[in-house]
């Protein structure tokens, strides 16, 4: 389990983290979503120990991170970095063993993974000659080729295409399945939805939002549309905590709280006239992701102001 | 993994990478091929002056224009101690002169009188010498033959003599060749050591501007990081030392043995001892000064502090030259920072007491010790920062993580 407990951490005035807590099992494929300045990066650096974190711990099968855990872990910096001018292999081979890696193993892991992803082409062209997708590609490879069991991705899927997505969506789905721990910060929420199994999200430092993406889908209120032959002023006899989002001619949405029965509200319709249309949606995880993040109006305003 | 076992590593990447620099194996190999033709210098330059005047070979016999006639006893004497000889009767005094301006004749014998000679030539004065020779032989016989000993001339003068040795050194041969190393000792190490600091202010920038440093820091404690650039640079220095120097001194000796420069090993090993002190102490201050800065440009002027302190010691080094046992000398000696330039000068061309060259080792250790701590802790403080340049305050007050 990697643990997240009350990490803070301030940047001079600015405060990036404050008490972020979260966790995540192996074998998990959890997305970490924020808005801009939210602080996801900062976590990933502590997790990862290239910066400190003022306050809190992170904690690896229950023990503090050391070095021994971080030489186990993949890590993708946001900046995304290689050296230039060494050559696709001997590059994934060095950070291997910078890792404790054997150099036979090191060396076989290195072509698993280019080949792979695709790069067998490149292998020996230096870095810096490749396209910035196959860069990606060998900075992906960079963190799996030590066979890390736990995986920590600052938005791998930035700057990718379509086809290097797929391949990458792949890639994270399988090592999860493997058993390794894999948390990934991402800003395309309907590619999370359906990648992952869990979330956290984070804003203004604090974590907003977490669980299961199913569970929240399930737990955030669905929406039921109906519409009646009748008038629609059925809506004023609604059962308590269903609220009406929108009207449009006989269809009307309504957002139901999760423990209400959408029976309760097709009743009370059903009184008006004959139900012509009916349709019960779980809210997408990007409606979650805005009311969760904008649900609390003390981070508005600093949230605007990050962001700029 | 062990600490040394990953700061193995890191050297071993930054050598394989110089190694892979045609720009960097290209210069050295030049260099080095310079510094042979250098060496062959000599050999080479006294092939062209070789003449058969300065060197006659045995097969020449000297051929000696004789007025009178040489007893049998003489000719053998001066057989034994000019090698063989040809003899030429010759009228008069005037022939003989006319004789030796024409060349025909190499030495000329007035029997019982006087030996005339061309002037001397060539860098041995030969022909002088070999008048001088004859004319003693022909003393020694006379006062041989007085004894009635006159036949064993030949043989007393053919006599193996008792080996020479030459006790102390050939003092002007060494202090040139002293003042020669101190020279280059001087030049070369202020320049290897100006390369180098540059060198390893290039390869942090590299790593800080390609962000490749987090990736790193990861995985590996940012002192080994330090450590094993250091040592993977200073390795390359080693190497490159090598092969700038091997080669010539090798050629040195193997081509003209007179020519080698008396106690050479003994000079070169004080100048490499230095060079490798200067080197840890300056790359290290280069390298908590270049974790400050995040682009090329910018090499050259963080770097100016390490420079300056570096210039100070090339000067005081290069004056001491002239005067390595004046006090400025000794006091520069005593300063960590110069000590690299000037120790190595006053050793070579000066007197510095035991205490002296023991005091200076003593300091510019401990000075590396102090400076490495220091340009730990601020490499620490700047190698995460990429960007703006990092005040030397910031990055001392706080790691960068
Ligand atoms: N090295 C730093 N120096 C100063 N401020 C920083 C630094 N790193 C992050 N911050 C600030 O901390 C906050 C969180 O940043 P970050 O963790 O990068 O957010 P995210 O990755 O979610 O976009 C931001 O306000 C950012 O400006
Ligand atoms: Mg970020």
């Amino acid at each position: 389990m990697l643990e997240l407990r009350n990490l803070r951490r301030s940047f001079g005035d600015v405060v990036a983290l404050d008490g972020l807590s979260f966790e995540v099992a192996p074998g998990e494929l959890c997305g970490f979503l924020g808005p801009n300045g939210a602080g996801k990066t900062t976590a990933m650096r502590c997790a990862v120990g290239v910066t400190a974190a003022d306050a809190g711990e992170v904690r690896w099968r229950g023990q503090p991170i050391d070095l021994a855990v971080r030489r186990r872990t993949g890590y993708m910096p946001e900046e995304r970095g290689l050296y230039p001018r060494m050559r696709v292999h001997e590059q994934l081979v060095y950070v291997a063993r910078l890792r404790d890696v054997d150099a036979e193993v090191a060396a076989r892991n290195a072509d698993r993974w280019i080949d792979r992803l695709g790069i067998g082409e490149r292998r020996d062209d230096p870095v810096e000659q490749l396209s910035l997708g196959n860069q990606q590609r060998v900075q992906l490879a960079a963190a799996l080729v030590h066979d890390p069991e736990l995986l920590i991705l600052d938005e791998p899927f930035s700057g990718l295409d379509p086809l290097a997505t797929d391949v990458m969506s792949e890639v994270l789905r399988e090592q999860a399945d493997a058993g390794v721990a894999v948390v990934f910060s991402s800003h395309q929420l309907d590619l999370v939805e359906d990648l992952c199994r869990t979330v956290a999200v984070v804003a203004r430092g604090r974590l907003v939002l977490d669980g299961e993406v199913a569970a929240l889908k399930a737990a955030g209120g669905r929406r039921l549309r109906v519409a009646t032959d009748g008038d629609d002023d059925w809506t004023a006899r609604l059962p308590a905590g269903a609220a009406v989002v929108s009207r449009r001619d006989a269809t009307v949405t309504v957002a139901l709280p999760p423990t209400l029965d959408p029976g309760a509200v097709l009743d009370v319709a059903r009184r008006s006239g004959r139900l012509v249309d009916v349709h019960l949606d779980q809210p997408r995880l990007s409606e979650l992701f805005r009311t969760a993040v904008a649900d609390r109006p003390d981070l508005a305003a600093e949230l605007t102001e990050v962001d700029r | 993994m062990s600490a040394w076992q990953t700061v193995r590593l890191i050297a071993g990447r930054e050598v394989r990478q110089r190694l892979r620099s045609r720009m960097f194996v290209g210069t050295t190999l030049a260099l080095s091929a310079l510094l042979v033709l250098g060496a062959l210098g000599p050999a080479l330059l006294g092939a062209f002056e070789r003449t058969p005047d300065d060197e006659p070979v045995a097969a020449d016999p000297v051929r000696v224009a004789v007025v009178g006639s040489l007893a049998p006893a003489e000719t053998a004497a001066l057989e034994a101690t000019l090698g063989p000889l040809t003899t030429v009767p010759a009228a008069n005094e005037a022939a003989v002169v006319s004789a030796l301006e024409e060349e025909t004749a190499d030495l000329g014998i007035i029997v019982g009188d006087r030996v005339l000679t061309p002037p001397a030539t060539g860098m041995f004065a030969v022909g002088t010498g070999r008048a001088f020779q004859a004319a003693e032989t022909l003393a020694l016989t006379e006062v041989l033959d007085a004894v009635g000993a006159s036949g064993s001339a030949a043989a007393v003068l053919g006599v193996e003599p008792l080996p020479v040795e030459v006790i102390g050194e050939d003092d002007q041969a060494l202090q040139a060749a002293r003042l020669i190393a101190a020279n280059l000792a001087v030049v070369f190490i202020f320049a290897m050591l100006m390369f180098y600091a540059s060198m390893i202010v290039n390869g942090i920038i590299e790593e800080k501007g390609s962000r490749v440093v987090e990736l790193l820091v990861e995985a590996v404690p940012i002192r080994q990081l330090l450590a094993g650039k250091v040592v993977g640079l200073g390795t390359i220095a080693l190497g490159q030392m090598f092969v700038l120097f091997v080669p010539a001194t090798t050629v040195l000796v193997l081509a003209n043995r007179d020519l080698i420069p008396p106690g050479i090993g003994g000079m070169l090993a004080i100048i490499g001892l230095w060079f490798a002190l200067g080197y840890a102490l300056y790359t290290l201050i280069s390298a908590g000064l270049g974790a400050l800065v995040s682009r090329p440009e910018e090499a050259q002027a963080v770097l100016t502090p390490a420079s300056l302190l570096a210039l100070v010691g090339y000067v005081v080094g290069f004056a001491a030259i002239q005067a390595p046992d004046a006090s400025f000398a000794v006091v520069a000696g005593w300063v960590p920072f110069s000590a690299p330039f000037v120790l190595p000068v006053r050793q070579l061309v000066g007197e510095p007491t035991s205490l002296e060259v023991a005091g200076a080792l003593v300091l510019v250790l401990l000075a590396i010790a102090v400076v490495a701590l220091l340009a730990a802790r601020i490499y620490e403080g700047g190698i995460l920062r990429v960007g703006a340049r990092v005040g030397i305050r910031d990055a001392w007050r706080g790691s960068s993580r």
